[in-house]
């Protein structure tokens, strides 16, 4: 039995200063995008600097042999920086902020005095795509795009400088069919941008969800970090309105990072009161606690727990001293002086929150499902001892029979029937962020459900919370955070400023304050659940920014305008298949195509090589090689087979396929 | 002229002719296959040859069988210091009983001409007689006159370091298709020859077996050998490789890869082929390079040229 030889075909050595330029330059696009999105600085600076040095060593000695203690000492640094991810990752020894892409970055480095072959110039830039990619996970915005593209200037600029420089040729294109190229891009480009539905004021399109929309956007309330409430300077944020004739502005910027084990709503302040289209607390209490509080301060686990998780929080940007985490909490730290707590269960801190501070949260996970939730019979609802979760003074009598008919033979449970309310405000109304004024003297709910019929979280959840409360099911409203952009890899959330939110409370008296989403487009049980990493969902995630789309709810309710994205799509594709088809044919029909056995030929020429152990070198012509060859079985196939391939090669007569296939059989 | 001597020299038929005058040459000439095939290359290619090496090595007696074996007329100019231009064209001279100039050829007129110890002559007879191998014209008092096909001239030189010689400048040693080495010959070689001269001189037994039509046969059919793209792109990678060498302080021009390229096309006929292989181009890339390359310092243009072809990779086989 032949041994068995598992060696990567040689690459050649990189001679090109300006190829070798461009991996460094493709590694700086990727740190910056760290330095820029991470907010992560000294090893990434460190990395730099390293990697220059490397790429001049390794530039300099190209032409040396590779020597055994250098490359074991190139070895031992790769592991050393495998230890430190550990040890940064695993055990947060470090603090790192980014340990996944101070790894990559610190392979990079130690790689770079070993940039001998351009098989080690393409390693090295596929590990700055890899960094590149972990950057990805933080942003949000377009100027990324440009740093993707800058780094695919970088690798095609490596491409163009190693091969093309090697081969010899040089690059050259027909000017029409670039220019019909780049004019087709252009044109397909204008369509998707008429036809795709755009975010105007009052168009009914979920599609700009995730989309950046802050150009046509004006809020009235300048107010970013939470952007739903007008906080108050009371310390116990008591005080704290939403009015729902005002609104804040959504944004796309990081507000925090939360790296978590599971993804849950942050939930923050908690609202009561709902008067003339402004929601307030009315218990205006607070305890002032230190600032780590232990389970034992706190309310016991909820009877149906299914265990706890932890959150780390970091803050981007100024913040209101609210703690926004995962509902109900265990235990809970934060570097303060002291902590409050008001009546609701929601954390303070007596300053602002600053960027780079961070606080940990232990939450419990209560087993909140939907057949958990149905045990609960519908009259046991009302058994609540304050009656303003039942107030729903504010409501017209157009909105409770609307509430009763929503609800419609769905009363078996407190559950079916807070379900049949929130789906139906699922279904029967749009989402939208772009919203015009509450016209003055209407009320915002009544505007809502029976003018517009379109509205953001606040209106939803509103209108849900007084519903309930007409058909005698205590809620309350709730604000705070959606989950933001969830990483299974990273266990990690990023909550930008449009990711604030308003959903309902509604109080199960065996299972405590329940979360309910009304907003189409969002899960309408809103409990937390621990992530599915290996589900096809997990998967589909791990591609950042994949769901550029809205969720099927919210598709919805956009009636016919959903097809035409879908239709451009299917348009271009059968343009490009026909355009490839044609190019096909034209190409079969003018007879520039390789005969069929040139390939045959040549593969069996290859064929030969390899059963005689030994392949041709490159500047060894086919008679050499046979020269060359050992006497055996093979020689007089080889004969022939290198007469044919001289006479194919350099007089353009190819052999017929039978002359190829009996020297196959032959061979065989 | 018959039509069947209008068609085209079937190579196989060329092969033969090109066996029989080396066959013939071999007669006269003991060992140096090379030598003499390369000489038969350079004739057959059209260009003109230049043999370097010591005297008393064979290379007139190598010029004289050749233009013995292929019939033609042969002339040889014995280079001096004194020989002057006309001593190669001719002149006219007066003659008395017609009362006119009446013009004298030169030993320039023949179909082979042997131009021995040519850096012996002053840098102004040379430029004489490579004007005439460059244009196959030689023009005299104003009078043009062209030079009967084929011409090849075979030059002999001694090496540059012996006294009294004018070095060939590179403009010159460029119109050469190519230069050998006659080398010293073995023992073996070397008794064969005492031999054969025991009872006199072989050459003067020596008659031709292919006519000038034959030979302009196959230079024609030289013209018709297959040179494909691949090899189109080996002979300018190897150019360029001469070119991109630190040691080289003239680089080889492009009239050497036309002369490489017709050379090669040249030799394929031997081997009864109608197409170029890179091997052909190997070979020939010393003997038609290493001469005209002006090196730095010592170094040797054959062996950079050598080194050159053993590690320059061939153009890829497939070529779509």
């Amino acid at each position: 039995m032949a041994a068995l030889k598992l060696r990567l075909p040689a690459s050649p050595v990189e001679n090109s200063l300006e190829g070798r330029a461009f991996v460094f330059s493709g590694f700086c696009v990727a740190v910056l995008a760290i330095v820029l999105y991470g907010q992560d600085y000294v090893v990434p600076a460190a990395g730099v600097a390293a990697t220059a040095i490397g790429h001049v060593v390794s530039y300099l000695g190209r032409a040396r042999k590779r020597s055994m203690l250098g490359q074991a000492l190139l070895a031992s640094l790769v592991f050393a920086g495998l230890a430190y991810f550990l040890a940064d990752s695993v055990l947060a020894l470090f603090g790192g902020v980014l340990p996944q892409a101070n790894f990559a970055i610190a392979l990079v480095a130690v790689t770079s005095f070993d940039l001998k072959t351009r098989r080690n110039c393409y390693s090295s830039l596929w590990i700055s795509l890899a960094i590149l990619y972990l950057a990805a996970v933080y942003a949000w915005d377009y100027p990324f795009g440009i740093l993707v593209g800058l780094w695919a200037v970088c690798l095609a600029g490596f491409w163009v400088a190693s091969h093309l420089r090697r081969m010899g040729a040089r690059l050259s294109a027909p000017p029409a069919a670039l220019a019909a190229v780049v004019l087709g891009t252009l044109a397909v480009g204008l369509a998707g941008f008429v036809l795709i539905p755009q975010p105007t004021s009052l168009a009914p399109s979920p599609v700009v969800v995730s989309l950046p929309n802050f150009v046509s956007f004006k809020g009235e309330l300048e107010n970013p970090a939470l952007p739903l409430v007008q906080l108050s300077g009371d310390p116990s944020g008591a005080t704290s309105t939403i009015d729902l004739h005002y609104r804040g502005r959504l944004g796309d910027s990081p507000v925090m990072y939360v790296r978590t084990g599971a993804p849950a709503y942050w939930r923050g302040l908690v609202f009561d009161t709902y008067q003339g289209g402004v929601w307030t607390t009315s218990k205006r209490g607070f305890l002032e606690m230190q600032p780590y509080i232990p389970p034992r301060l706190l309310p016991p686990a909820p009877p149906n727990n299914l265990g706890t998780f932890v959150q780390v929080f970091r803050v981007l940007r100024p913040l209101p001293g609210v703690i926004n985490a995962a509902y109900p909490i265990q235990s809970l730290y934060a570097p303060v002086t002291s902590l409050r707590e008001d009546s609701y269960g929601t954390f303070f801190t007596p300053d602002l929150l600053q960027p780079g501070q961070t606080y940990s949260v232990v939450s419990y996970l209560p087993n909140l499902t939907a057949n958990e939730l149905k045990n609960e019979p519908a009259a046991n609802a009302a058994q609540f001892i304050d009656p303003i979760y039942l107030d729903d003074g504010a409501l017209s009598q157009q909105a409770r029979s609307l509430a009763l008919t929503a609800v419609g033979g769905h009363t078996a449970t407190e559950f079916d029937e807070v379900m049949a309310l929130t789906n139906y405000l699922q279904t029967n109304f749009r989402y939208s962020q772009q919203l015009g004024h509450v016209p003055a003297g209407r009320d915002p709910v009544d505007w809502f459900l029976f003018d517009v019929k379109i509205g953001y979280c606040e209106q939803f959840a509103t209108a849900e919370t007084l519903m309930l409360r007409s058909l005698g099911i205590p809620a309350r409203l709730a604000t705070g955070y959606s989950t933001g952009t969830y990483d299974p890899v990273l266990d990690q959330s990023v909550v930008r400023e449009h990711d604030a939110h308003a959903w309902v409370e509604v109080w199960f008296p065996s299972h405590g304050w329940v979360p309910v989403d009304p907003s189409p487009g969002f899960s309408a049980l809103a409990a937390t659940q621990f992530p599915s990493h290996w589900a096809a969902g997990g998967i589909a995630r791990l591609i950042p920014h994949l769901e550029i789309g809205a969720p099927l709810g919210a598709i919805g309710s956009l009636g016919l305008v959903a097809v035409i994205p879908v239709a451009v799509a299917i348009a271009v594709l059968v343009v490009f298949a026909w355009a490839w088809l044609r190019t096909r044919r034209r190409r079969g029909r003018g007879g520039t195509k390789a005969g069929p056995c040139e390939s045959e030929l040549l593969r069996l020429y290859e064929r030969v090589q390899r059963k005689l152990g030994r392949r041709r070198a490159p500047p060894e012509t086919p008679l050499e090689y046979l020269s060359g060859a050992s006497p055996g079985p093979v020689l007089g196939v080889l004969e022939q087979v290198t007469d044919a391939v001289n006479e194919g090669a350099y007089a353009g007569r190819w052999p017929d396929p039978n002359v190829v296939r009996g020297l196959a059989d032959r061979l065989s | 002229m018959s039509a069947s001597q209008e068609q085209t020299l079937e190579p196989q038929r060329a092969a033969e002719l090109l066996g029989r005058i080396e066959e013939n040459v071999h007669l006269v000439i003991v060992g140096k296959e090379h030598v003499v095939r390369l000489a038969i290359t350079g004739l057959v290619a059209g260009g003109h040859v230049l043999l370097q090496d010591l005297p008393g090595t064979g290379k007139t007696m190598l010029a004289r069988a050749l233009a013995t074996s292929v019939g033609g007329t042969f002339r040889r100019i014995q280079c001096t210091p004194d020989l002057l231009p006309s001593d190669i064209t001719g002149s006219s001279i007066f003659n008395q009983k017609d009362l006119s100039f009446e013009f004298i050829p030169g030993p320039i007129f023949a179909n082979v001409v042997l131009a021995d110890e040519v850096n012996r002559a002053t840098p102004r007879s040379q430029s004489a007689l490579l004007e005439a191998m460059g244009e196959g014209q030689v023009t005299v008092e104003g009078t043009t006159r062209t030079l009967e096909r084929p011409f090849f001239v075979i030059a002999t030189q001694n090496p540059t370091e012996f006294h009294g010689t004018y070095p060939l400048p590179e403009s010159q040693l460029d119109r050469f298709i190519l230069s050998a080495e006659m080398g010293a010959p073995t023992d073996a070689e070397a008794m064969e020859v005492l031999a054969r001269r025991e009872r006199g001189d072989p050459i003067s037994q020596l008659s031709g077996v292919v006519d000038l039509g034959d030979v302009l046969e196959l230079q024609d059919a030289c013209l018709r050998v297959v040179a494909a793209p691949a090899i189109r792109t080996y002979i300018v990678s190897l150019l360029q490789g001469v070119r991109a060498r630190p040691d080289v302080l003239l680089p080889a021009s492009m009239r050497s890869g036309v002369y490489l390229q017709r050379a090669a096309q040249a030799w394929a006929l031997f081997e009864g082929r109608d197409f170029v292989l890179p091997d052909d181009v190997k070979l020939l890339a010393g003997p038609v390079l290493a001469h005209r390359l002006s090196m730095r310092g010592r170094a040797k243009a054959d062996e950079m040229v050598q080194a050159l072809v053993a590690s320059l990779p061939i153009p890829p086989l497939r070529q779509h």
